[in-house]
């Protein structure tokens, strides 16, 4: 069932024209990185609220890592993103045989980027 | 004076292998997950089972998912059951602006002939028609595979059906055993209004070999091992009522357990005995029930016969595979579906591979996120449920050669039967346990 292509292109959609805006960088909730189970609701408001300058995007930040990691949590054959940390996901995808691109398990251990999903405090 | 007999009468003894770890949930972080994990671990691993279950039963029609499913095209189907059922119970009744006249007292079965089957996967859900898949018998949470056609109504129209079936079953070495018995009792409710201490006084006598002659103290010999599975105390629910408790009802809450360390010390003092939680007992709510707690057997736990275990709970002696519950999963499908014996449910459940398909949907359940331990992957040869209204059993063959011994335990304060097992050829029969003196 799972997409066993290496090739990360595949996930790729067509890719927008977008300016990468620095301010929109500021307005991202520094609670992210926080601990997982973020119940409050506080955060959606923060992010609501924000401006993101008039196209609203699941997507807060644009940085590439980011859209090949929302892409990872967007993929069905992985199982639901959400209340599972992304590395705890990859790695069941892993253990149940599903060979999911070792990109991500690179990326999610060096560091730079959010460790849970793209609804994770949203929902 | 009493005279010594000139020999000691030796117990026979087995060998214990427990399988419990799968059901612990110690190991296990809640991380704020929701039950949607669970089911993708029980579809991805009963899928994979199913796939290559296919070519065996249709191995000319494609297989597809549910979006893939093209209108008038035969293929074949694999996905999560779920009934929509009428009059389930659902929470947001109790907020409805309308007030409609809700019965007070709950139906015990929720049936209606109006419930229908949706069959679900990663892509998508459709709502099945026909008439070979029965509402009545499938209950949320079965993993099937289904050979039919999408009508243009945009049903599926069922024709065939495969359940996984019987899971494969280690091979006993069929040697000549000699006779060795297993006591299987629960439902004892001490401290219930309903209960006979003397009645579970005398069974304690027999099974350690305090009654009768020599030849039946022989026989009591051959017991090796007790289960008793779940319900062995019961809290009257006058005093959990969330007020703090009056010195004179604390010692109310404690006496249940001290008369049950009483007499588990007897047992524990002559064979392997285990103890599972159930419903009423003091262990967690949710399915897998964790063991209950050493301390509320100060005198028994000393012991190292003394075995406290999960509810489900799965062990082997001499190599025979045992696996049971205390009845909560059978008691859920005895609410959702139907069928005309209670070994009908258990039978259902082995073959679909599952021992309680109704968790999390009605059934407590732990979310867990990466495994279903419910899962049965190796066929057991005894299978018991306790706390049911009557003794009953049945061997169930498997097309695969497996054979399994189902057994429905009943209520021991109720009916005053405990169940004994024949390890060596797997025969059971009911030891039933009077006090009425006749007239």
């Amino acid at each position: 069932m799972a997409t066993t292509s290496r090739n990360i292109k595949v996930f790729y959609k067509q890719k927008k024209n977008t300016t990468t805006s620095t301010e929109k960088k500021s307005t991202k909730n520094p609670s992210h990185k926080d601990a997982a189970a973020t119940f409050g609701s506080d955060v959606t408001q923060a992010t609501a609220l924000a401006s993101h300058g008039g196209s609203l995007d699941l997507k807060d930040d644009f940085d590439e890592e980011e859209k090949v990691l929302a892409q990872f949590d967007m993929n069905m054959a992985y199982g639901p993103c959400l209340g599972i940390s992304r590395l705890a996901r990859w790695e069941r995808a892993q253990r149940m045989g599903l060979n999911p691109p070792e990109e991500i398990e690179s990326l999610l251990k060096g560091g730079k980027v959010r460790l849970e999903c793209l609804f994770e405090g949203r929902v | 004076m009493e005279v010594e007999s000139p020999e000691q009468l030796q117990r026979k003894q087995t060998t214990y292998l427990s399988f419990g770890e799968n059901f612990e949930i110690q190991k296990e972080v809640y991380r704020g997950q929701q039950y949607s994990q669970i089911y993708f671990a029980r579809l991805h691993w009963m899928r994979a089972l199913l796939y290559s279950l296919v070519p065996n039963w249709k191995s000319h029609l494609p297989v597809c998912t549910i979006l893939g499913l093209e209108e008038g095209t035969e293929c074949i189907i694999v996905g999560t059951l779920y009934k929509h059922m009428k009059l389930k119970p659902c929470i947001l009744d109790e907020y409805s602006k309308e007030r409609s006249v809700a019965p007070l007292v709950k139906p015990h079965n929720f049936m209606n002939q109006d419930d229908y089957l949706v069959l679900e996967d990663e892509s998508g859900r459709v709502k099945l028609g026909g008439t070979v898949l029965s509402p009545s018998v499938y209950v949320t949470g079965v993993v099937v595979a289904l050979h039919g056609k999408e009508t243009s109504a945009g049903v599926f129209f069922v024709e065939d059906v495969l359940e996984a079936g019987l899971p494969p079953q280690i091979e006993r070495p069929l040697k000549s055993r000699e006779d060795k018995y297993v006591v299987l009792v629960s439902g004892l409710s001490i401290g219930s209004s309903s209960s006979n201490p003397l009645q579970f006084q005398l069974l304690v006598d027999h099974i350690t070999g305090h009654l009768g002659d020599e030849e039946e103290q022989g026989l009591v010999a051959e017991i090796v091992h007790l289960v008793i599975a779940g319900n062995s105390v019961e809290i009257s629910r006058g005093i959990l009522s969330g007020q703090n408790l009056a010195s004179k009802d604390q010692s109310r809450l404690s006496e249940p357990f001290k008369e049950l360390d009483i007499q588990l010390t007897q047992i524990a003092a002559s064979l392997p005995l285990d103890i599972m939680p159930g419903s009423s007992d003091p262990a967690n709510f949710s399915l897998p029930q964790q063991p209950l707690n050493r301390c509320l057997f100060p005198g028994s736990a000393t012991f190292n016969t003394f075995r406290s275990c999960t509810n489900p709970h799965c062990f082997e002696l001499d190599n025979i595979r045992f696996l049971g519950t205390s009845g909560q999963n059978i008691d859920d499908l005895t609410k959702y579906s139907e069928a005309k014996d209670k070994l009908d449910f258990l039978e259902r459940t082995l073959r679909w591979r599952h021992l309680a398909p109704t968790a999390p949907n009605t059934l407590g359940c732990y979310p867990f996120t990466d495994r279903d331990p419910f899962l049965i992957d190796s066929c057991p040869d005894v299978y018991f449920v306790g706390n049911q209204e009557k003794y009953g059993t049945r061997l169930v063959k498997g097309s695969e050669g497996q054979s399994v011994r189902l057994i429905s335990i009943p209520r021991f304060c109720e009916t005053g039967v405990a169940v004994l097992l024949n390890m060596r050829n797997l025969e059971c029969h009911a030891l039933t346990f009077g006090t009425q003196f006749s007239s």
